[in-house]
């Protein structure tokens, strides 16, 4: 008979009790990553240590009989204050029920000092008796460690705005909206091996496809991949050598090829309109950004320079991570963030060289300010970074919002193809989970 | 409202993607002679799991919390009550040398690592067979020692992020990045390692510019961390120990050993000699690893000491090795023998390797069980076993072993490292070893 279960295969708990969530259920797993009044709601979440105080206090009731005892409780592990009361006054009833008093040191024929500790594992609580001249006995258990308090995200800053679209313990490498209402309703997630596609359905969301992408190599590390939705059909996949498509008829395929053909680097919002154009975006500048694809190297992180048609005279820049285009009057001014960690201005008469310390940015175009800013992504000194917008007015960028912390190092970031908003993907260096967010620039405020 | 920040601060911000490219260099106080993992003629440290892992890769690997994750294995499953284990193997990984890895393979490597095992291959998956069942098998199969190696030609060769390009034996080993890794092509070109330096050497090689990474030792880790390096530190994973060579023959013996065991004045050794590094350690297993080791007391207890060397006529002289290639060893063995003279006993100090007492250091596995095997199996105590593996086993069994006095725990120290700021994203895995799988250099500007 079978006895032990296999490992998972698919991914598996997240440790944060938001996305613990998801596991069981990831359709109401985003659902609640969408409403942080339910986010808060979802933390509060209680353990049953009863088990665990019962079996301590036969243990020690075993060793002291029933009598007078005198018990201190010390809390060694990483439990909160809260927690560890909780389990004080569970282990003095438990300690009651087995026939044990509590008195002072003086009066008691043994003392008892309970330690709440942890392994890595568990928790470890361990009970030392003394009673009169004997050695000291310990006894000890172990309780199943409770999920962490969800670390709360910091407040939204005024002016860039995140919401939360995914999360997952496996990476993600682009998440594309595909229809929306208020929120979207329909996703598309996509990650080392596969498109999922969910929708929102009786407010849960139910995943409706996976549509597997073949590769034949291994793909590099730090892979990163970019989801278009498409005209004609629902979407394509750019990941490091390799381009799908999916079908235009249902029930949906998916075609991959081996190919080094350019990833497009201007969102379709920013170059024809808007996919999805929310209410009042009329206003939206009309300037436009001429198309432009790039060359991704097929086993590495990075775009390898060639540009397609090119900017200007400029049909290579030096190897770069990602691009960020500014239309002025009569050109285009391109940002291209560079494998060496500098930033190439180019406007098809010139490069300029500078240095801002970014790696990750990306444009939107919005009602807000000139109407287009850059978003960038810096990192902290810890494991966390952020994002911020720019603005340029010449070559020098100028801040324009208060940047916005996310929690763990970004991944990707993309405009999102209506062109006012942005995906950013990120990863927690603690859980090692991934999750995505939109980025929007709220100019009211 | 924050309009007009310059460009000159920005400047200050980091780049976060990695980069391709770089030989990272690094030293090791190691000298290792062999690369096979599994050579048990090697001894165990830090900086061997560390090279093993660059090279060779276990079935799976256990993460901080004991969890078992998907390594060279995908899937694994137990029956007949923990005594077999399937385990099927990842598709499409490649030997070093080009061939496929298959069960067989990696059957035969399980095999040459534990010959007392029942080990076969079937269809795409390894089989193990044990006499008896072994919660803790998971976590065994995650030692670097039970990493998969094909053994047919002069070196192992493996299916880990880099392959071997030149390797003279205890002195320098040349890795470079294996393009067809299935885990993705590593971000480093390639990694050089100088083995058998000192501590001093090494951080001299640091200081300037002739390293990237390298090993601290202990003491200085505290000090280096004020200045501008990046200092990592494991858990305390190192158990600091005495380790008698014999049994207790008598209760003069027993009572004398007790004598020794209080004499020795751990928090003044740590303040001083150790620089405030490392733990007092009463137990075997450092606290995080067990939960439960501030049960076994730390502190010395001169009074005790007497009252239990005043039980013995006649005192006997021991002698107390150390490793001579240790730096602070000499002086924590005199130390020690200085306590041992306020509590009565006699205690010389000798780099002999005959000596009644050793002072040594034990690198613990990051898991609890095996850890306990592998200092009972150093101090000549049978093996630990528990029927269950609950923490409540483990102590029985922790308790079992300090209590044949074979062994008087010290300190459990971690270990520690110092990079060049052009490293990024190296890690320490649980079991103290380096991880540069998803490390890269940068420039080393803003």
């Amino acid at each position: 008979m079978l006895r032990a279960v296999y490992n998972s295969a698919i991914p598996e708990a997240i440790r944060k009790p938001v996305t613990r969530a998801l596991r069981f259920a990831p359709s109401l797993g985003i659902c609640v990553r969408l409403s942080f009044s339910i986010l808060a709601l979802s933390a509060a979440w209680a353990a049953d240590w009863s088990g665990p105080e019962q079996q301590l206090a036969r243990k020690i009731a075993a060793v002291t009989g029933p009598g007078a005892v005198a018990l201190t409780v010390e809390n060694r592990s990483s439990l909160g204050q809260r927690d560890s009361e909780i389990i004080q006054n569970g282990l003095r009833s438990a300690l009651e029920a087995a026939g044990l008093r509590f008195v002072k040191a003086e009066q008691a024929a043994a003392t008892v000092t309970i330690t709440l500790s942890e392994n890595p594992s568990s928790l470890v609580w361990v009970a030392q008796i003394r009673q009169g001249t004997a050695d000291t006995s310990v006894v000890l258990v172990s309780a199943p460690r409770p999920e962490g308090a969800s670390s709360t995200h910091d407040a939204v800053p005024l002016s860039l705005r995140k919401t939360s679209l995914w999360a997952q313990e496996s990476p993600i490498l682009d998440v594309a909206v595909l229809e929306e209402n208020s929120t979207p309703t329909h996703l598309a997630v996509l990650d080392p091996e596969k498109v999922s596609l969910y929708r929102l359905q009786g407010g849960k969301w139910q995943q409706e496809q996976a549509l597997p992408i073949t590769h034949e190599r291994p793909w590099p590390r730090d892979l990163r991949g970019l989801l278009i939705p498409a005209g004609d059909h629902l979407l394509d996949a750019y990941l490091p050598g390799v381009i799908c498509a999916s079908t235009a008829a249902v029930p949906l395929t998916f075609a991959c090829r081996e190919s080094d053909d350019p990833w497009p680097l201007v969102a379709a919002g920013l170059s024809s309109g808007n996919v999805f154009p929310p209410a009042g975006t009329a206003a939206i500048s009309s300037a436009i950004v001429p198309r432009m694809k790039a060359f991704f190297a097929p086993t590495r992180n990075f775009f390898t320079g060639a540009l397609t048609p090119g900017v200007g005279k400029f049909t290579t820049v030096p190897k770069f991570y990602s691009a960020a285009p500014l239309p002025r009057d009569k050109y285009t001014l391109w940002l291209f963030a560079t494998t060496d960690g500098q930033m190439h201005m180019v406007d098809g008469v010139s490069d300029q060289v500078a240095r801002f310390g970014w790696s990750s940015l990306t444009t939107l175009k919005t009602l807000c300010g000139a109407g287009w800013q850059v978003l960038a992504s810096s990192s902290g000194e810890q494991a966390e970074d952020s994002a911020r917008a720019y603005e340029f007015p010449d070559r020098d960028p100028v801040a324009v919002s208060a940047p916005i912390d996310l929690p763990g190092r970004i991944t990707a970031l993309w405009t999102e193809s209506r062109g006012d908003t942005a995906v950013v993907v990120v990863k927690d260096r603690e859980t090692e989970s991934y999750e995505a967010f939109r980025l929007a620039v709220a100019c009211s405020q | 409202m924050v309009a007009g920040l310059a460009a000159a601060e920005l400047s200050a911000l980091a780049e976060t993607r990695p980069e391709y490219g770089g030989t990272l260099r690094v030293t090791t106080s190691a000298a290792a002679t062999s690369l096979d993992p599994a050579d048990s003629t090697q001894p165990d440290s830090f900086a061997r799991r560390s090279i093993s892992l660059l090279m060779f890769e276990t079935l799976v690997t256990i993460d901080g919390n004991g969890r078992p994750h998907a390594s060279l294995a995908t899937a694994w499953r137990s029956s007949s009550g923990g005594q077999r284990w399937q385990l099927h193997l990842r598709h499409g990984v490649t030997l070093h040398d080009g061939t496929a890895l298959t069960a067989e393979i990696a059957a035969a490597s399980v095999r040459d690592a534990n010959p007392t095992w029942n080990v076969s291959a079937d269809a795409d998956s390894v089989v193990i067979a044990l006499e008896s069942a072994d919660p803790s098998l998971l976590a065994e199969l995650a030692l670097p020692r039970n990493a998969i190696a094909k053994r047919s030609g002069d070196r192992p060769v493996g299916t880990g992020p880099f392959h071997i390009v030149d390797w003279t034996p205890g002195k320098k080993l040349t890795l470079a990045a294996e393009e067809g890794y299935w885990g993705g092509r590593p971000f480093l070109d390639s990694v050089e390692i100088e083995m058998g330096k000192s501590y001093r050497e090494q951080m001299m090689a640091l200081e300037l510019g002739k390293a990237d990474l390298v090993e601290l030792a202990p003491e200085q880790a505290h000090r280096i961390s004020l200045q501008e390096t990046d200092v990592l530190r494991s858990a305390p994973l190192e158990l600091l120990v005495l380790v008698f060579t014999r049994e207790v023959a008598s209760l003069d013996d027993q009572a004398l050993r007790e004598a020794l065991a209080l004499s020795v004045e751990r928090s003044s050794i740590r303040s001083v000699l150790l620089q405030g590094a490392g733990q007092p350690a009463g137990g075997i297993l450092p606290n995080w690893l067990s939960g439960y080791e501030f049960v076994f007391s730390t502190d010395a207890d001169l009074q005790r000491a007497h009252q239990a060397r005043e039980q013995v006529r006649t005192i006997p002289r021991w002698t107390i090795g150390y490793d001579s290639g240790d730096p602070v060893a000499r002086l924590l063995a005199e130390r020690i023998a200085l306590n041992a003279k306020d509590a009565g006993l006699s205690l010389q100090v000798t780099s002999a390797a005959s000596a009644d007492l050793q002072l040594v250091r034990i690198p613990l596995p990051a898991d609890p069980w095996i850890a306990l095997a592998a200092v009972s199996a150093r101090a000549g105590l049978p093996p630990a076993k528990g029927s269950a593996h609950s923490v409540e086993d483990l102590y029985a069994a922790e308790q079992s072993a300090l209590a044949s006095q074979r062994i008087i725990p010290l300190f459990h120290l971690p270990a520690s490292y110092a990079a060049s700021t052009a490293l990024k994203n190296w890690s320490l895995r649980p079991d103290g070893s380096w991880n540069l799988a998803d490390a890269w250099l940068g420039s080393g500007k803003p």
